[in-house]
């Protein structure tokens, strides 16, 4: 049995090219877009570009938006107003995504192997035959190899673990060779040390060149860490750009209608909910070394991918 | 053993016997999406809801099967339609759809004032009245029905799995949805005079959840459910001549006896020492604590 060749597999994982920084190769352009469900606006005036190489993460409230931001580039929304731009590869119509949807969306009980809902992702490439080729099944074998489930292939998806989870429908992902990667809360409901291979290997991926998009709920273990970010609140973009420049007292209010306090060292940014009464709006934001604060070892997180 | 042999002397009861076995086989195919879509109430609305075609069909003096069909194709449309609105669940648009027609076909036959023999064979399934043309019809269904989930088996089993998603890889989703409910549709008017109104629920449902307790593979579920259901429309048609009980009545009980016997098999295994995923059963899947 031959090994797939360098050609077939996706390049998210291959050894090719290096890292590359946002190039100023926008994969999705949206300007002034306002998308929604039957009549309901649920987006409003979105200004927002992606481009190739990058890795961003949008947070917010439960209702601010956030998946309604993923679907609306897989085109599952209804559009209102504005434009929206994807850059399509040469010979073919569309942009190539990969989604992750959120862990308790998927059923379960499904009788699905790891091995069946990875070669989903490929049913295009698969052409008319229900059943897959040897090289179908040799890319899903190397596939799951390189992100460390190869020997779960004929596992049942419910079987396994939060990660492992993850990792298959991200495997699902990456088998289309997707321009674009979309992970809906990619972190939430997995363990500490799960959150952390996941973060891990998504840095992996990104310096390998993926662009990469996630939505998350986690500010101290996933959103301070990440490249840039986008702050979501009420439907609309509330602050758009690296964690030092977003993560402020003021941005923070406005995307979660709470008061939250800021605390800095260095480049560590650490987030914590104000639960006494209504800060000052000149004074919450705290030096790390301020009497009051966490100590750095209850904070401390690996940069991402590191 | 002359008596075992018996019912073969019968070109009526060959007929029914062979219509029986593809019967279960359609309705065990289509049946797998129905019952992994969490739709089995579907199966049993839609039936109803042709018996009013039939009855309108029967009023207006046009075939069986152009009657049933335009009302059965009118009726998912109906669902789906309905369904879509937020406001009304998909169970609540199958009963209000689905009732309604019903209630036509039972407020004609009260007006006509007689009930025929046709539309007891509907209600309960006539499988020893089944001519050359319902086979022919028999047969067309279910091959159309092959070639469509051959042609298209991974845009359903990924639609079936993970409808928002699909639409993100590219697959054609709404076509998918619309594909199944006339292939659903067809099922159920080519079940018609099998099984009956009351019992084609049955046939839909139980072979494809009787072979979801062995495996836990889509594939082998499929072809498992199939040979449940083919095996059963036939053996069920056979037992019923040596026990003089209703055809439908019987391959609905025979299927039931297997599912017994799979549910028995399932937990068993699943409590064994050490069976654990050599089952592969829904239950052991269940019971089974995530292995890091």
């Amino acid at each position: 049995m031959s090994s797939p060749t360098t050609e077939d597999a996706p390049t998210a994982l291959s050894h090719g090219p290096p890292p590359q920084p946002a190039t100023g190769e926008c994969l999705v352009a949206m300007r002034g877009l306002s998308v929604g469900y039957e009549r309901a606006v649920a987006l409003r005036g979105i200004d927002l570009e992606i481009c190739r190489g990058e890795f961003v993460g949008v947070v917010g409230p439960s209702g601010s938006g956030k998946t309604t931001l993923l679907r609306t580039i897989t085109g599952q929304v209804r559009r209102f107003g504005g434009e929206l731009e994807t850059m399509a590869r040469p010979a073919e119509d569309t942009l190539r995504l990969g989604y992750v949807p959120q862990v308790d969306t998927v059923d379960w009980n499904f009788p699905i192997t790891v091995e069946q809902a990875v070669l989903l992702g490929r049913w295009r490439e698969m052409g008319w035959r229900p059943w897959p080729r040897r090289r179908d099944r040799e890319l899903v074998a190397h596939l799951l190899e390189r992100l460390g489930i190869g020997k779960l292939a004929k596992r049942q998806i419910r079987a396994l673990s939060g990660g492992q989870q993850q990792r298959t429908f991200l495997a699902r992902a990456l088998i289309g060779d997707p321009d674009l990667l979309l992970l809906d809360e990619p972190t939430s409901g997995v363990d500490i040390k799960t959150r952390h291979e996941i973060m891990h290997l998504l840095g992996e991926l990104n310096r390998a060149g993926t662009t990469i998009l996630l939505t998350t709920h986690d500010l101290n273990a996933v959103a301070t860490h990440l490249p840039r970010l986008v702050c979501m609140g009420m439907g609309e973009i509330v602050a758009d750009g690296s964690p030092e420049e977003v993560l402020t007292p003021e941005v923070l209010r406005r995307t979660y209608g709470a008061e939250m306090l800021v605390m800095r060292r260095g480049r560590a940014i650490y987030v914590v909910e104000h639960l006494g009464e209504p800060a000052d709006a000149d004074a919450p934001e705290l030096a790390w070394d301020e009497p009051a604060a966490a100590s750095e070892a209850e904070v401390g997180s690996p940069q991402l991918g590191g | 053993m002359g008596g075992l042999a018996e019912p073969f002397e019968f070109e009526f009861f060959v007929r029914g016997l062979i219509a029986a076995g593809l019967v279960g086989v359609l309705c065990a195919a289509v049946g797998i999406y129905v019952v992994l879509r969490s739709l089995a109430y579907i199966g049993h609305g839609l039936a109803h809801s042709i018996f009013g075609g039939a009855v309108v069909s029967f009023v207006s003096g046009i075939s069986f099967y152009v009657g049933a069909t335009i009302w059965g194709v009118f009726s998912v449309l109906l669902i789906n339609g309905a369904a879509r609105r937020r406001q009304i669940g998909g169970d609540a648009a199958i009963g209000i759809v689905t009732t309604s027609a019903f209630a036509v076909g039972v407020a004609l036959i009260s007006r006509q004032g007689r009930f025929t023999q046709d539309f007891d064979a509907a209600l309960f399934g006539e499988i020893l009245g089944i001519t050359s043309g319902d086979l022919y019809v028999i047969v067309g269904v279910l091959a159309l029905v092959a070639l469509i989930l051959f042609f298209w088996w991974k845009p359903f089993l990924f639609t079936t799995f993970d409808p928002d998603v699909a639409g993100s890889y590219g697959v054609p989703v709404i076509w998918v949805e619309v594909l199944f409910s006339l292939i659903l549709a067809a099922t159920v008017i080519a079940s018609l005079q099998v099984l009956g109104v009351t019992l084609i629920a049955a046939a839909l449902v139980i072979p494809p959840v009787t072979a979801r307790l062995l495996t836990d593979s889509f594939t082998r579920m499929f072809f498992l459910a199939v040979i449940v259901g083919g095996l059963s429309g036939f053996g069920g048609v056979y037992i019923s001549w040596f026990i003089d009980v209703s055809s439908g009545a019987t391959v609905v009980l025979l299927q039931a006896t297997i599912f017994a016997f799979a549910l028995t098999y399932a937990s068993v295994r699943a409590r064994w020492p050490g069976g654990g995923w050599g089952g592969e059963g829904r239950l052991a899947a269940i019971e089974n604590a995530p292995i890091d």
